[in-house]
């Protein structure tokens, strides 16, 4: 594998007035790094960023995303899902920055990990720099494994453990990957879970 | 929707600082500004010390010498270290009667209410003065149960085995560079020992007060609550306004045994001219439950990450956060919570105000290691940003290395709601009343936890600069 594929860098600046944006990422182990730098510079511009993380074997990743708010009225909701297997390890770290002046800015950032074997690993780190104080900010964080109480339940319908797991990770991605674009990437990321039907 | 009520652009005025008076110094050793290992040996020299704790100081100025200030969080540039005065002695004896205690230090406990405070609900009370303690007292009856409640020198000196053996157990000496520092020149702190099964049921106290100019003040806290005992310990800090900046870096260890509880609660009030770097840590045991409850109210620049080590099963950990940053004031708080054992637990609740162009930033971290099931562990963080010119942050990190534990985290910043601004001020509130109004209910989750003469006392406190913030 060619070194340059596995450090992805990408850097763009949202600059037309009202323009929005909608960046979806599928991680399969492929890239060693990943890091997007983002700004939202026009006004009344906005970013949604969905990025699915599908780690398994010995897959690492570390994942830098910066979002920079410069105007007004300005929105950014970065959502991360990641499903991680085997010794994975996913180590996030976000920033989302309101500059000052950016009033009626809007930023949600969430990182939603669901670790599937006992060697996996996660790390994140959302954070918040706020220079402005008419706005809304806010982030969230949860990593956990499959549910249990869920699994039992399905179990006893007579579903097996691995086909009521798969299904459990399905109710925990769909609604997110309803959101994606359709297009190559949202077919690859079904097949790699595969999906049936949604 | 914006309206001619929402907040405007605010302007502050001196803050009134209630604490901001000092009294003549008159010292009976003080150290010259700055530090060397002559000024470490002297101190340990003065403080009649057993030559192991003075070859530790010794190692550790060397490893304070060679750090480097942290290259994360507030900028700590504006720090001499040339500048200060490391150890100043304002008496040489230790009085266990407040009326002993030399006049011009009892009035500076009196203005701040030290001694009514005893008399009413206190178990005991510690007060230093600059380096050292001048006065210590525990109540009679809890003496007779084996409470030990002495300064910390008082404790190498009279209880050399067991300062040995918890000494720097937690917090060693290469951890940052500021437990470097206080472990070379640290004077005063409390030692407090709670033997098994013995719950202290009132609080004890300490009050550590800076009065002297360019000072430093390096108290060192050891807590040992021994097997399913309690005790609930509470600090206050104030310190004159000088222009020059002083330093406090303290080191607080506690130690929290099988099925113990200790609650510690920090109410700091520093002056805005205190650099304020402190580490705190807690170690809990089998079924154990450790408190902080931590607030940041003083200070130009506070760094302060109280910690929680849950290392038995079952073991239980809980952090209230608050920081309030107005003008010039950076509030670098938040907490740890580490994980090393199966089914402990812990919640993280931080709340912070920015007013004035102050910037309050919560730092945290919960690290749950592998082998570790059935952790679960509750972060959440809320912001309130008062007017344009302050400024939140937010640096949560979250690592999990094991599969079976449940972790979330969430955080929020926002300014006052102009819908709940209006709806007060149409009940015929002033706009700082109303917003005072809204800021003690936003932090009200952890003033309910302060005993009540502190909650009122914060209240009042954030009441009277609000009141300045809001012109």
């Amino acid at each position: 594998m060619q070194l340059r594929k596995r450090i992805m860098n990408y850097k763009l600046r949202i600059k037309k007035e009202n323009e929005e944006i909608v960046i979806p990422v599928v991680w399969i182990g492929k890239e060693k790094e990943i890091n997007y730098d983002i700004s939202l510079d026009g006004v009344g511009s906005s970013l949604i960023f969905l990025m699915l993380l599908l780690g398994e074997k010995e897959g690492k990743v570390k994942i830098n995303i910066n979002v920079n708010h410069q105007a007004k009225e300005t929105k950014s909701k970065v959502i991360i899902k990641g499903v991680i297997n085997d010794s994975a390890s996913v180590d996030f770290e976000g920033l989302v920055k309101i500059e000052k002046g950016s009033k009626g800015a809007n930023a949600w950032l969430s990182a939603n990990l669901l670790l599937l074997s006992k060697t996996a690993k996660g790390r994140a780190m959302p954070a918040l720099e706020i220079l402005e104080n008419d706005i809304k900010a806010g982030h969230a964080t949860t990593v956990g494994k499959v549910n249990d109480q869920e699994l039992f339940y399905l179990m006893s319908r007579g579903l097996s453990k691995t086909k009521a797991r798969d299904l459990i990770i399905q109710g925990f991605l769909s609604g997110f990957l309803n959101d994606f674009p359709d297009g190559k990437i949202k077919t690859e990321a079904l097949n790699k879970l595969k999906y049936e039907n949604i | 929707m914006k309206h001619s009520l929402m907040v405007k652009k605010q302007t502050v005025k001196n803050t009134t600082y209630a604490y901001g008076f000092h009294k003549k110094e008159s010292s009976v050793f003080k150290t010259p500004k700055g530090i060397n290992q002559k000024i470490v040996e002297s101190i340990s020299d003065h403080k009649n010390e057993p030559s192991w704790m003075t070859k530790i100081r010794v190692e550790a100025y060397q490893i304070f010498k060679n750090y480097e200030l942290p290259k994360w969080g507030p900028d700590l540039s504006g720090i001499d270290f040339s500048g200060i005065h490391y150890y100043n002695s304002p008496s040489n004896k230790k009085f266990k009667n407040w009326m002993d205690v030399p006049k011009d230090i009892k009035d500076t406990y009196d203005k701040i209410g030290v001694p009514e405070a005893e008399k009413k609900f206190l178990a005991g009370v510690g007060a230093q003065y600059d380096s050292e303690v001048v006065y210590h007292n525990l109540k009679n009856e809890w003496e007779k149960l084996g409470v030990i409640f002495v300064d910390t020198d008082t404790a190498l000196q009279k209880y050399p085995e067991l300062f040995r053996q918890y000494f720097g157990s937690l917090v060693p000496t290469a951890d940052n560079k500021f437990s470097a520092l206080n472990t070379a020149v640290w004077s005063g702190g409390s030692f407090l020992y709670v033997p098994k099964n013995v719950k202290v049921e009132i609080p004890l106290q300490a009050y550590f007060r800076i009065n002297a100019n360019a000072m430093g003040q390096f108290e060192r806290t050891l807590i040992i609550a021994e097997e399913g005992s309690y005790v609930h310990y509470i600090e206050g800090c104030s310190a004159p306004i000088y222009t020059g900046d002083s330093l406090h870096s303290a080191v607080v260890e506690v130690i929290v045994k099988k099925g113990a509880r200790v609650r510690y609660t920090t109410v700091q009030n520093w002056s805005n001219n205190v650099y304020n770097l402190v580490t705190k840590r807690m170690r809990v045991e089998e079924e154990g439950v450790g408190e902080w409850v931590d607030g940041n109210l003083g200070s130009k620049i506070n760094m302060k990450y109280p910690s929680l080590i849950l290392a038995g099963k079952g073991a239980r950990g809980e952090l209230l956060s608050l920081a309030y940053a107005g003008r010039g004031q950076h509030q670098d708080a938040g907490g740890k919570a580490i994980h090393l054992a199966p089914y402990t637990t812990s919640t993280i609740t931080s709340k912070s105000v920015s007013v004035g162009g102050g910037r309050s930033s919560y730092r945290g971290m919960v690290k749950i290691a592998n082998g570790a099931k059935g952790v679960k562990s509750f972060v959440r963080c809320d912001a309130l940003l008062l007017d344009e010119l302050s400024r939140s942050d937010t640096y949560p990190v979250n690592i999990v290395e094991e599969q079976d534990v449940t972790l979330g985290h969430e955080a929020s910043v926002s300014k006052i709601g102009e819908q709940q601004l209006f709806y007060l001020m149409s009940r015929g509130l002033s706009e700082t009343q109303a917003t005072s109004l809204i800021v003690n209910g936003f932090i009200e989750p952890i003033v309910k936890e302060l005993p009540l003469e502190y909650a009122v006392e914060l209240n009042r406190l954030i009441n009277l600069s609000m009141e300045n913030a809001i012109a």
